[in-house]
This record gives structure tokens, C-alpha cells and sequence, in this order.
């Protein structure tokens, strides 16, 4: 009777195994993502409300943790942040006219500008949700017209990428995030691919020749070139540090992101998708 | 296991799945956050053994992958091993040892996280071993120890029915079979 019952039991642990791996090969599979991501989005609905009025509830307790753990941290960060707005005061005032002969420039040449796109303005619901992937969840989804392969911008330059849009909600993965391509333009139409490398590492630049002129602070943008993933003109990230090894086939090139991640209540969704 | 049994560790579930998602997500020490959703399998399993750790992770990893942007049935089938694998480990010791529940977070959330990340990056997912791992088990392991205790007395209520610390009497713990 035992017996039987301890086999029952592990032919259960088995199945549910074989379920798992079955899911998992399911969300996968091109053809059948459809399936995973449908069941996503219906429990993506039922969750966000909640989740949003728990937030409500919680966040005050959740922040006063945070802010007691990272005290030092954060008072360091206002200081910055006052000073920085200082400046771009300042410079907001002398950019003005500059702006106005850019933007005639522009529809001169007929070249696509972000501005020109529409954009869609969303919170962050969730931040980071899992210790493996840079990812946030807004609260903009298909309805709203955001979908997949859709870029997002905010605080200063390009945030991330949609990867999965649902009907209310949709997933941004971030450029600092491991499996993040992107093709960027910098110097005299020089081209590269910036590749994020997990949290707390540094970006790279890939296929860059060796002993391309490039300077500590240069600005990386998103290139547009034909099938490109993103509209020209985003600013990505910003040149940490560069060197050519002896020998190298390439220029080693670490980046910043020009975007700072830390300040994402808010983002714009670029309605702009690639082409097929 | 009864319908009621059933919808309380759907509730535990839910209780830890709001809470990560609003309170433990924004804790994060060196770019990492606590981990709750390893310590269900691991509590059912030391509560009542490899079969209802193994159920518990299956069912608590899927509702926690309707909301991670990871492969979707990860955290499923990673729970499900991962209860099987404490309960069975641990189905010799006395549950009320008190070292017991404190180095089955530790480890098996150690060992949860990594499977977690190979087999992630066997599926194709390489950014998922390409985290900071010491900041990753240090951070996972120092708050699983801390938030076992909780999580454990609410998966015994689960599982038991049992609200309040038993009585010297009904001490013993009980067995698989009488919760399962």
C-alpha cells in the first residue's frame, strides 16, 4: 500500500517535471509563444491592479527600507541632482536658439527625428522583477498601441526595447541587459554594435577597428541603418574608457549608458516599429 | 490534500508573490533583491516532505513566471526539483532541529538560484550568468535565512491548518502521509 503510494507520488514529481519542460519548449517555439503570452497577458490584467493598489499600500515601507539602507547613497544623489539642475537650467536657456536652427536644419534634410515620432508616456509598474534579466514592466500595453520591438526612451537617452506586450502592461528590456544589441553610430559615421553585459557591468562596443579615433565622453547614437531595430539619432551610451591590444582585431570599447537607469518612473514607448 | 488545504497555499502563494513583487523587489543590495519564491518549496518540503515540496515549487514557480520576464515554467520546474531535492535530503532529520531551517534556505536557495541561471542559459538566455554571483548567493542566502522563519510558519498553516505553535502534546511533527 506504501509502496504503491510512494510510487503514485513520484510518477506525480515526474509528470509535473515533464509539464514544466513542456511550457517551458512551448514558450520557446516561435509558433506556440503565442500560447505562453496569451496566458501571460490574461494573468498580467488580473495581476496589475492589484499589484498597483499593493504598491500604494506598500511602496511607503518598501522605501523608507530602501532609503535606510542606501541613506549615504541617496543624499549624495539629491546633492548631484541639485547641481545638475542647476546647469541644465543654465543650458537650457542658451540651447534655445540652437534647437530652433536644428529642427529646420532636420526637416531640411528630411532626416528622421525622434520628436517627429509619436510617443507614448508610461509609468513603471515594476523594476527589475527578476535577479537575472534588466528588464521593467510599464503600464502601457497593446492597447495603447505599444508592441513588441518598439524602443523606449527616458531620462536622457535610449532605455531599452519592448519584448513582450500585453493588453494593459508591457516588458521593456533595458540596454544594460545581457542579451541588449544595439546598433549605434559615433565620430565621422563610424559604426558599432553596443552590447549590454548584465547589471553592474560596463556596456561594450563590438566591431569597431582597431585605432578608431574615439574620446573619453563621446556619444554613441542609435544608427537607423536599413532593418535596423531602433530610429536614428537615440543617444545610447557614453565612452567610458577605450584601447587597442596588440594584435586585437578591434577596438576594446567600454560604455555607459547615456540614460540613467536609476530614474525610470517614468518613460516614453517610441509607437516607431522596425521594419519587417 | 483537501480543497481547503489547496486554496491556503494559493493564498501563501499569493501573500509572497505580492510581497516580493511590491516590498522585496525594491530592497536591492549591490544591484540584487531577495528571493521569496524558493522558500515555499523549501518550507513545504521540510513541513511535510519531497511530495509537497515538489507540488508546492511546481505551483508556485508557475505563478511567479506569469509575471517574470524569464522563460515561462523556469521557476516551475527549478521549484519542483528543488522541493523534491530538500525533502528528501532532509526527510531523516528531525524537522524541530533548529539549525535545519536556516541551512535548507541557505543552501537550497543557493542551489535554486544557480540551476536557476544554468539552465537559463542552456535555453538560450546567456545574460542569465552574466550577474555578479557572489553579490547574487550572498545577498539570496543572508535574506532566505532571515525570511525563513515567517515563510515557514505560514506554509505550516498552509499545510496544516495549524495557526498558533502546537501544544507539547501534539509536539510531534507530523508525518507525510497524514498531510498528504
Amino acid at each position: 500500500m506504501a509502496k504503491s503510494r510512494r510510487s503514485r507520488r513520484t510518477l506525480t514529481v515526474i509528470v509535473l517535471v515533464v509539464v514544466s519542460l513542456s511550457i517551458i519548449s512551448l514558450d520557446l517555439n516561435g509558433r506556440t509563444h503565442s500560447l505562453t503570452s496569451g496566458v501571460k497577458s490574461v494573468a498580467s490584467s488580473v495581476f496589475s491592479p492589484m499589484h498597483r493598489g499593493m504598491v500604494d499600500i506598500l511602496s511607503p515601507i518598501g522605501n523608507f527600507f530602501a532609503g535606510a539602507l542606501h541613506y549615504g547613497t541617496v543624499q549624495a544623489e539629491n546633492q548631484e541632482l541639485a547641481a545638475t539642475i542647476g546647469k541644465l537650467r543654465a543650458q537650457e536657456a542658451e540651447k534655445g536658439f540652437e534647437n530652433t536652427q536644428l529642427r529646420r536644419l532636420m526637416a531640411l534634410e528630411n532626416l528622421p527625428f525622434l520628436q517627429s515620432l509619436p510617443t507614448e508616456t508610461a509609468q513603471t509598474q515594476d523594476q527589475y522583477s527578476s535577479n537575472f534579466t534588466q528588464t521593467i514592466t510599464i503600464d502601457k500595453g497593446r492597447s495603447d498601441g505599444v508592441d513588441v520591438g518598439m524602443p523606449v526612451v527616458g531620462a536622457g537617452g535610449l532605455v531599452g526595447q519592448i519584448i513582450q506586450s500585453f493588453h494593459h502592461t508591457a516588458v521593456c528590456r533595458l540596454v544594460t541587459d545581457g542579451q541588449s544589441k544595439v546598433g549605434a553610430t559615433f565620430g565621422q559615421g563610424f559604426n558599432a554594435i553596443v552590447d549590454g553585459q548584465g547589471p553592474g557591468n560596463d556596456m561594450t562596443a563590438d566591431l569597431v577597428p582597431p585605432h578608431t579615433p574615439v574620446h573619453r565622453g563621446e556619444i554613441l547614437f542609435t544608427s537607423g541603418l536599413q532593418a535596423a531595430a531602433f530610429p536614428m539619432g537615440i543617444p545610447v551610451a557614453r565612452v567610458t574608457s577605450f584601447h587597442t591590444g596588440a594584435g586585437a582585431s578591434q577596438e576594446s570599447i567600454t560604455l555607459a549608458p547615456v540614460a540613467d537607469l536609476s530614474q525610470l518612473s517614468y518613460v516614453d514607448v517610441v509607437l516607431w516599429s522596425p521594419a519587417p | 490534500m483537501s480543497a481547503r488545504t489547496a486554496v491556503r497555499i494559493a493564498f501563501v502563494a499569493f501573500v509572497s508573490l505580492m510581497a516580493q513583487s511590491t516590498v522585496l523587489s525594491g530592497l536591492r543590495i549591490g544591484g540584487v533583491h531577495p528571493d521569496i519564491v524558493w522558500l515555499l518549496p523549501i518550507t513545504a518540503a521540510l513541513v511535510a516532505g519531497p511530495y509537497a515540496g515538489a507540488v508546492v515549487g511546481f505551483w508556485a514557480g508557475l505563478a511567479f513566471d506569469l509575471v517574470l520576464p524569464t522563460p515561462f515554467g523556469l521557476s516551475a520546474l527549478v521549484g519542483c526539483v528543488l522541493g523534491y531535492s530538500v525533502g528528501s535530503l532532509t526527510s531523516a532529520v528531525d524537522e524541530r532541529s533548529a539549525w535545519l531551517k536556516p541551512l535548507g534556505a541557505l543552501v537550497g536557495s543557493v542551489a535554486a538560484d544557480m540551476l536557476f541561471a544554468v539552465l537559463g542559459a542552456v535555453l538560450g538566455q546567456q545574460q542569465m550568468v552574466q550577474v555578479n554571483f557572489l553579490a547574487l548567493f550572498g545577498v539570496i542566502g543572508v535574506s532566505s535565512v532571515l525570511l525563513i522563519l515567517p515563510v515557514h510558519r505560514l506554509m505550516r498553516w498552509a499545510l496544516t491548518g495549524e495557526g498558533r505553535r502546537r501544544s507539547l502534546v501534539s509536539a510531534q511533527a507530523p508525518s507525510e502521509s497524514a498531510l498528504w
